[in-house]
């Protein structure tokens, strides 16, 4: 019991500070923005520690942070793996074809208003659709390794690219488009020195989503089967030896992978579309 | 009129190339039973073999469309072989989901905008929430919520819907609640207008056109959530169990009919939220 | 008047109506393979037993042992292999009675691969089930002396999904499967019998045994509780012994109970009737050889293996001595 009191004065502590933080003049700096987050994410992992050692909650139920970090580094080796077969093979490869050919389909339907007309509704529709569901389906076709698992990804991110990419290229302004005419500019001379970069925080914001989106997909195709390494196999292999420890590390992984490649989609936005307002400060 | 033939053009397109992958990826199995049995099928007497196979790899449109029918018409709609039945199962966790996360994240919203300590501490974390794939914590969530006492399916997929819906809402809710600007706010002190009163009279309307417009993606997501929440948790009612269990019995007209069930639900929910959006900004003025 | 004396007993003993209620968690969805269970509830052979069941269906993603372990039920269908890691993990399962005297899994191949004993395994490419079911494979190997890792000379193994694509598709050269559910999937696919090359566990000798029923140790500790899954397991044994004598009965009884209204007739009396061939075996009494024959054969388990040290006290056969005494 004592151990849950200590947990929640070190929450309560931490909390108090946080607050004094944000009010005083170190929040306007960035030591102060990075800070204040990281201190609630300790003041998070104190009070988890506590709960799960004061109420003394079985381990195989909900591992304590602490017994986590120990698997972490015990097993780098194999989340390493997992993570390479995961994340370098499923994942990447799936965002860059999806997202690539969003782009692409976006920018070749660019000249046939009919087809975009047409798309478009049915590419609104299909973003909304829980396309997880067609996992089992491809792994099905592409069989056990990264193949499907890629294919799972392109699926998932295609369509919220294009349709993001098809705002974009309309969001440049009929006046900048009729300067661009009055100075002889080609089709494709517009397309890339004007509506592209106008297109910029559009597709930058399809790939944000989509970032998100190809780690899910290739989790859950692994699910369907996969080889004997990979994170959803050692998740859902790891659940039914209640070896939650490993399988909280590997959520753990997975929630760092996820950050890192919106991060990388966010800072190679801020540097894209620097003219852009919402990146001014 | 103009706007329905484009896409009836793509749809009819689409169903094309439907019908040909269906032909090209089923042969494979129509030569492996015709080897098998010791004969040989020409391209005529192959092609009306893909359109009719019991478990094909890619079931070709009319043959989904059949099994989507029996499955929503073929019988009364509360039988368990029903697709409506199953429908409605995974449209409750859905609308439990929608709710829990538009609650979490409009009550999210209002504190982050009030106290800066909330927004510098939980605005970080609430968008590393989401990229944590929910479907590695989908099994932790029904461990924990049974151990809190929360026994049944719907409680965990309720969480696991609203925690992919409540990002949306948070977000604009932050955006919208934000937009007034400082004209506005300083007119409302010279008023003597107190928090609450801005809050009330300023922040929370010019916020609504953000919310309604964060409906539509947030119902999509408690819908994902909702189906990827049925998958794992024993497999029982729903869209999301009938897919699993389509996979499981080698039944792949089952998961495609599951699937195209639930697009149809994402579709009316879609419909539905959009009318409400509509018709909330029509009582509020907005030029329509 | 045996029954009337323990009635009488408990309610000597204050106990109230709750107490009878019994939770079953299956270790899978709700199919032939518990048709016993449901054939006993249909059939009221609980409810003459005095007691409420409730049987939970289980999915891809629970683990019936968390469950039990939350108290959210009170007993539960697992495999013997999972029970005891279960156990070594902390978590003191306990089995009470073994009602599957016989293992129905194998290793089905396409004979046109050309595997024709075990030792041609080598080089190709093997579906497992994971998620528990991993360890008689893994150990079979070990005795093979086939690597598992990949190396050459070694086996691949996949691990393979629900279902029995793989193999259709060629992926695998071998796939897992029961007897009374995977294996008819291909066959059911249009690939003949003599075209596939079976190797059943039983066979093989690396066995373990398969469903049973588990609770938790220290509640078994309570003379209320072991007076309560005495008559659940008697009457479970008496649905088990009906659903083998009248197997298409208790597949329709198995289908009325199918929430997901997928399951098909064909499949679930064929599987009744597979299944009736494990359990014909048994009265319910654990096979104490067998339970050793469990153990040894997951010590064998290769470089990982899922128990490190025999067990103690993880079966006993106080329940089925007293279920099966009258």
């Amino acid at each position: 019991m004592s151990v849950l009191i200590l947990a929640l004065v070190v929450w309560l502590v931490l909390w108090a500070l946080n607050v004094w933080l944000a009010g005083s003049a170190l929040a306007r700096k960035g030591v102060g923005k990075a800070l204040v987050p990281l201190i609630f994410g300790v003041a998070i992992l104190v009070l988890w520690e506590g709960l799960v050692r004061g109420l003394e909650v079985s381990f195989v139920i909900l591992p304590p942070p602490s017994l986590i970090a120990a698997k972490i580094a015990s097993s780098l080796p194999v989340l390493w793996q997992d993570a390479a077969q995961t994340i370098l093979k499923g994942a990447i490869p799936g965002f860059l074809i999806g997202c690539g050919a969003g782009v692409l389909v976006a920018i070749l339907i660019d000249r046939s208003p009919f087809l975009q007309r047409g798309l478009l509704p049915i590419g609104n529709f299909v973003a909304a659709l829980p396309i997880v569901g067609l996992a089992p389906i491809l792994v099905m076709w592409f069989g056990f390794d990264w193949q499907s698992k890629a294919a799972v990804v392109v699926a998932m991110v295609f369509f919220p690219m294009l349709v993001n990419t098809v705002a974009g290229l309309q969001a440049s302004e009929r006046m900048q488009r009729d300067l661009m005419a009055t100075w002889g500019a080609s089709y494709l001379q517009t397309l890339v020195k004007l509506r592209l970069p106008a297109a910029m925080p559009f597709i930058f914001n399809g790939l944000k989503i989509a970032s998100t989106l190809a780690l899910i997909g290739a989790i859950v195709a692994e699910f369907f089967g996969s080889p004997t390494y990979g994170m959803g196999f050692r998740i859902s292999t790891e659940v039914g030896r209640l070896g939650l420890d490993m399988v909280w590390a590997e959520i753990a992984v997975a929630a760092l992978a996820g950050s890192v490649l919106y991060g990388i989609v966010s800072l190679i936005e801020r540097w894209v579309t620097f003219w852009h307002p919402s990146q001014r400060h | 009129m103009t706007r329905a033939l484009p896409v009836l053009t793509v749809l009819i397109g689409l169903i094309v190339i439907w019908y040909a992958a269906a032909v090209w990826m089923n042969s494979t199995w129509v030569y492996d039973q015709a080897e098998r049995a010791g004969t040989t099928v020409t391209f005529a007497e192959m092609v009306p073999q893909t359109m009719s196979q019991d478990r094909p790899l890619l079931p070709p449109p009319h043959q989904v469309g059949a099994e989507l029918w029996k499955g929503l018409f073929g019988q009364a709609i509360t039988s368990k072989r029903s697709l409506v039945y199953h429908g409605y199962v995974t449209f409750k966790g859905t609308m439990m989901g929608f709710g829990l996360g538009i609650i979490t994240g409009v009550l999210l919203a209002m504190a982050i905008v009030r106290f800066r300590v909330m927004d510098m501490s939980v605005m970080p974390w609430a968008i590393i929430s989401q990229t944590i794939p929910i479907v590695a914590l989908a099994p932790m969530i029904i461990t924990l919520s049974s151990q809190l006492g929360l026994s049944g399916r719907e409680v965990p997929k309720a969480i696991i819907a609203a925690y992919l819906s409540f990002f949306p809402v948070l977000v604009s809710m932050v955006k919208g609640l934000r937009s007034p600007d400082q004209m506005q706010l300083d007119l409302l002190k010279t008023y003597g207008a107190s928090d609450a009163a801005t809050f009330l009279k300023l922040r929370l309307p010019a916020s609504m056109p953000y919310f309604f417009a964060s409906l539509k993606v947030a119902v999509a997501a408690s819908l994902v959530g909702t189906i990827v929440g049925e998958l794992p948790t024993g497999a029982i009612e729903g869209l999301g169990a009938r897919m699993l269990i389509g996979s499981q019995f080698g039944e792949p007209l089952i998961m495609w009919a599951s699937l195209f069930a639930s697009a149809i639900l994402a579709g009316l929910l879609i419909l539905v939220v959009g009318i409400v959006e509509r018709l909330a900004q029509k009582r509020m003025g907005a030029p329509a | 008047m045996k029954k009337l004396m323990t009635a009488a007993f408990l309610a000597a003993m204050g106990t109230s109506a709750s107490a009878e209620d019994v939770k079953l968690q299956l270790k899978w969805v709700t199919q032939a393979q518990f048709a016993g269970y449901y054939v006993a509830q249909a059939k009221g052979f609980y409810e003459e037993e005095g007691l409420n069941v409730t049987i939970l269906p289980g999915g891809p993603d629970i683990a019936p042992v968390t469950l039990l372990q939350n108290g959210e039920v009170d007993v539960m269908v697992d495999w013997m292999p999972s029970a005891l890691a279960a156990r070594e993990k902390g978590v003191p399962v306990v089995n009470i009675a073994q009602p599957f005297a016989a293992s129905g899994m194998m290793l089905t191949c396409l004979a046109e691969t050309g595997i024709k004993e075990p030792k041609d395994f080598a080089d190709k490419t093997l579906g497992v089930w994971f998620f528990g079911n991993e360890y008689p494979f893994l150990s079979w190997m070990s005795q093979l002396g086939l690597a598992t890792d990949g190396s050459p000379g070694g086996v691949t193994v996949l691990k393979q999904g629900f279902n029995v694509d793989p193999l259709l598709q060629k992926q695998a050269a071998c796939i897992s499967t029961m007897t009374y559910n995977e294996y008819w999937q291909v066959i059911d696919a249009g690939i003949k019998p003599e075209e596939l090359v079976t190797f059943k566990y039983q066979d093989m000798g690396v066995a373990t045994l398969e469903d049973g029923l588990y609770v938790l140790e220290d509640k078994l500790a309570d003379p209320a509780f072991q007076e309560t899954m005495v008559k659940f397991v008697r009457a479970s044994m008496k649905g088990w012994k009906e659903a083998e004598a009248n197997p298409d009965e208790a597949a329709m009884i198995v289908l009325e109970n199918d929430q997901t209204g997928a399951q098909t007739e064909v499949h679930q009396k064929r599987m009744m009737g597979e299944v009736a061939k494990l359990t014909a075996g048994s009265n319910g009494a654990l096979d104490v050889a067998a339970a050793e024959k469990t153990v040894a054969t997951l010590l064998a388990g290769g470089s990982d293996p899922v128990i490190t040290k025999a067990p103690e006290g993880a079966w006993t056969s106080a329940i089925t001595d007293k279920a099966l005494a009258n």
